[in-house]
């Protein structure tokens, strides 16, 4: 039924409600032993792709495979796959205790299991307790205890630390890691890079129902450029100076000053020399992670299919 | 235990660990209960007029026997009825509340597939719908024993006849309501179009068709047909015992059964039925191709 590779593919995905496309022709692959951040802005789409890996929706178009299979057809999908969708699938009025025997019924593993998942998430205490009365956080970790019932191979979360204390995002991002450190899988959504920038050793960019990079957070973190803020007393002739070097990403900055991607602050500084311009200021701007991630998920970036796999050098930084 | 057993013993546990089944329950019993006992005080006193040596001359002048009538019978298929509205809202919360309350999302995320999972959920309700109709018609029977006289009550042919129309009835209501939660995926919306409709829209309708003189079409109508169920076969089993009962006097008895224009209890049941599957196999589509977002 499927190959236990613990591999996630989505391929081509698309999906339409009506008029909206919520997701257009995405593609990536999760490798398993790994923390893959899944990121993009509030309706981007991510909740609608998870939502089409795991079967819930129907795709437009393309595929999403588990295993090397449809979620459709894993057979026992509890025993492959466990999902923390949202903090709200529960009966209030029953306790958290039943709701896991009733999952356990279904994924097929003994009531004891029902058990041995509250105390993993640390509601041992709080199991009998009716599930109206739980706290966001409490609700979050109990729909992680619920996808852990099969003890899966692969673990797909969205957005799980809505609602949990900094203690409980700690926590998480120790079991996730230690999860995928067992050869295991994980996909986990966010809006927020810096949510899970500790946790993820893989991102999948998407903006607008598009990929936008994916690729190790490594890559994208070297790819962080830096740019030089310069205010020279001839702007046309420092820029002349600049292009007859091949520089070319020259921008007028509105209050007068020029800035410069992809060079150090030292070789503008010779080039200003050189063409017997003065400098009056010049500094180096680094963009972060978080201001990349905005730039990729903003639509500056967004050409259907483009994917930013590239690998600028890291800036060298300090005053020339 | 395979994975239908698993899925089985899953939807049996959503069913008892929350308070519905019982909070439903108790009225169901009050209501069926309730009407039994009314419907035998007015039997009795039906038959007690009808035994006055008055009426009795126009009696054995028309040579009918009524104070052996098992008038009864008519109140226990009515008592039945009515109670079936409580399965029948039980059943219509089955789909439309884990839609509510999203549980519906890990209920297909450990389910080999929605298929599989619906069919153990149409089980475990048709199960639901066997102990409500088993409460229900044992409830009717405390109640009419209580407040009629043994003479009016049936044989144990006609308690096993009219026992099993009434769990029959209240499996098939049960499902009705399933289907039609799974198509409206709304609980408030699903209660009040159930209740309304069973309740008041087609009570109003009969009475129109009624007075049109087409009360034939009374017995295709859903409320019509499954009230023809349980209404014939006390009809039926009235007529046996009754001795002799004038033939124009034959839709009179079903109206007072409470199943105007009724057919045959077969016929009602097989009616009902394709009502219930009309609606449970639309509920059963939409929630097996429905994207949950």
């Amino acid at each position: 039924m499927h190959d236990g590779s613990g591999r996630i593919v989505v391929q081509n995905l698309t999906k339409q409600f009506g008029p909206v496309t919520a997701v257009q022709n995405l593609s990536f692959t999760v490798e398993p032993g790994s923390v893959t951040g899944f990121l993009g802005p509030n309706g981007a789409g991510k909740t609608t792709t998870l939502r089409m890996l795991l079967g819930l929706v129907t795709p437009t178009a393309g595929f999403a495979t588990i295993n090397g299979s449809p979620f459709g057809r894993l057979g026992q999908p509890g025993r492959v796959v466990g999902a923390v969708l949202e903090a709200q699938g529960f009966h209030p009025k029953r306790t958290a205790r039943n709701h896991l025997r009733v999952y356990a019924s279904a994924v097929g593993v003994p009531d004891g299991r029902a058990d041995q998942v509250l105390q993993l998430v640390g509601l041992g205490a709080a199991g009998d307790r009716k599930v109206g009365g739980y706290s966001l956080g409490m609700k979050q970790r109990l729909a992680l205890a619920t996808a852990l019932l099969g003890d899966p191979q692969v673990l797909v979360l969205d957005e799980p630390a809505n609602g949990l204390d900094p203690e409980g995002i700690a926590w998480l991002r120790s079991f996730l890691q230690s999860f995928a450190r067992s050869g295991r899988t994980v996909l986990i959504s966010s809006h927020l890079l810096a949510e899970v920038e500790q946790t993820v050793d893989q991102v999948v960019i998407i903006s607008r129902g598009q990929t936008m990079y994916y690729g190790p957070l490594d890559h994208l973190r070297k790819s962080q450029q830096s740019r030089v803020i310069v205010q020279p007393s001839d702007v046309n002739g420092l820029v002349t100076a600049l292009r007859a070097e091949g520089v070319t990403s020259i921008e007028q900055l509105p209050d007068g000053r020029i800035a410069i991607a992809g060079v150090t602050s030292k070789h503008v500084a010779d080039t200003a020399l050189k063409a017997g311009v003065s400098v009056y200021g010049i500094q180096e701007e680094q963009i972060d992670l978080e201001r990349l991630f905005f730039q990729l998920t903003s639509g500056q970036y967004a050409a259907p299919g483009y994917y930013v796999q590239q690998q600028v050098p890291p800036q060298q930084g300090g005053w020339a | 235990m395979g994975v239908m057993g698993n899925l089985l013993q899953s939807e049996f546990r959503k069913t008892i660990t929350t308070g519905l089944w019982w909070g439903l329950l108790i009225p169901t019993v009050l209501l069926a209960f309730g009407w039994a006992l009314g419907a035998g005080f007015v039997g009795k006193g039906f038959v007690d007029l009808a035994s006055n040596a008055d009426v009795e001359q126009l009696s054995d002048l028309l040579g009918v026997t009524p104070d052996q009538w098992k008038v009864s019978l008519f109140g226990i298929a009515r008592s039945i009825n009515i109670a079936t509205i409580f399965p029948m809202i039980f059943g219509g919360l089955a789909i439309s509340n884990e839609i509510n309350r999203r549980t519906i999302t890990t209920t297909f995320l450990t389910a080999p597939s929605r298929v599989s999972a619906l069919t153990a959920k149409m089980l475990v309700y048709i199960l639901w719908g066997a102990i409500y109709g088993l409460v229900i018609v044992l409830s009717v029977a405390l109640g009419v024993s209580l407040s009629s006289p043994s003479s009016l009550l049936p044989d144990f042919e006609g308690w096993l006849a009219l026992g099993i129309a009434g769990i029959v009835a209240s499996i098939l209501m049960t499902m009705f309501g399933v289907g039609v939660g799974a198509l409206m995926t709304s609980v408030v919306g699903t209660t009040v179009v159930l209740l309304l409709y069973m309740l008041l829209i087609e009570n109003g309708l009969q009475l129109v068709l009624a007075s049109q003189g087409v009360d034939k079409i009374i017995g295709f109508l859903p409320n019509g047909s499954v009230n023809g169920l349980t209404g014939s076969v006390a009809v039926d089993l009235f007529l046996k015992s009754a001795g002799v009962v004038p033939s124009e006097l034959e839709q009179v008895l079903r109206v007072v059964a409470g199943s105007m224009g009724a057919m045959d209890w077969w016929l009602s049941g097989l009616i009902f039925l394709s009502w219930t599957a009309i609606v449970f196999v639309g509920g059963w589509a939409a929630t097996a191709r429905k994207d949950i977002t």
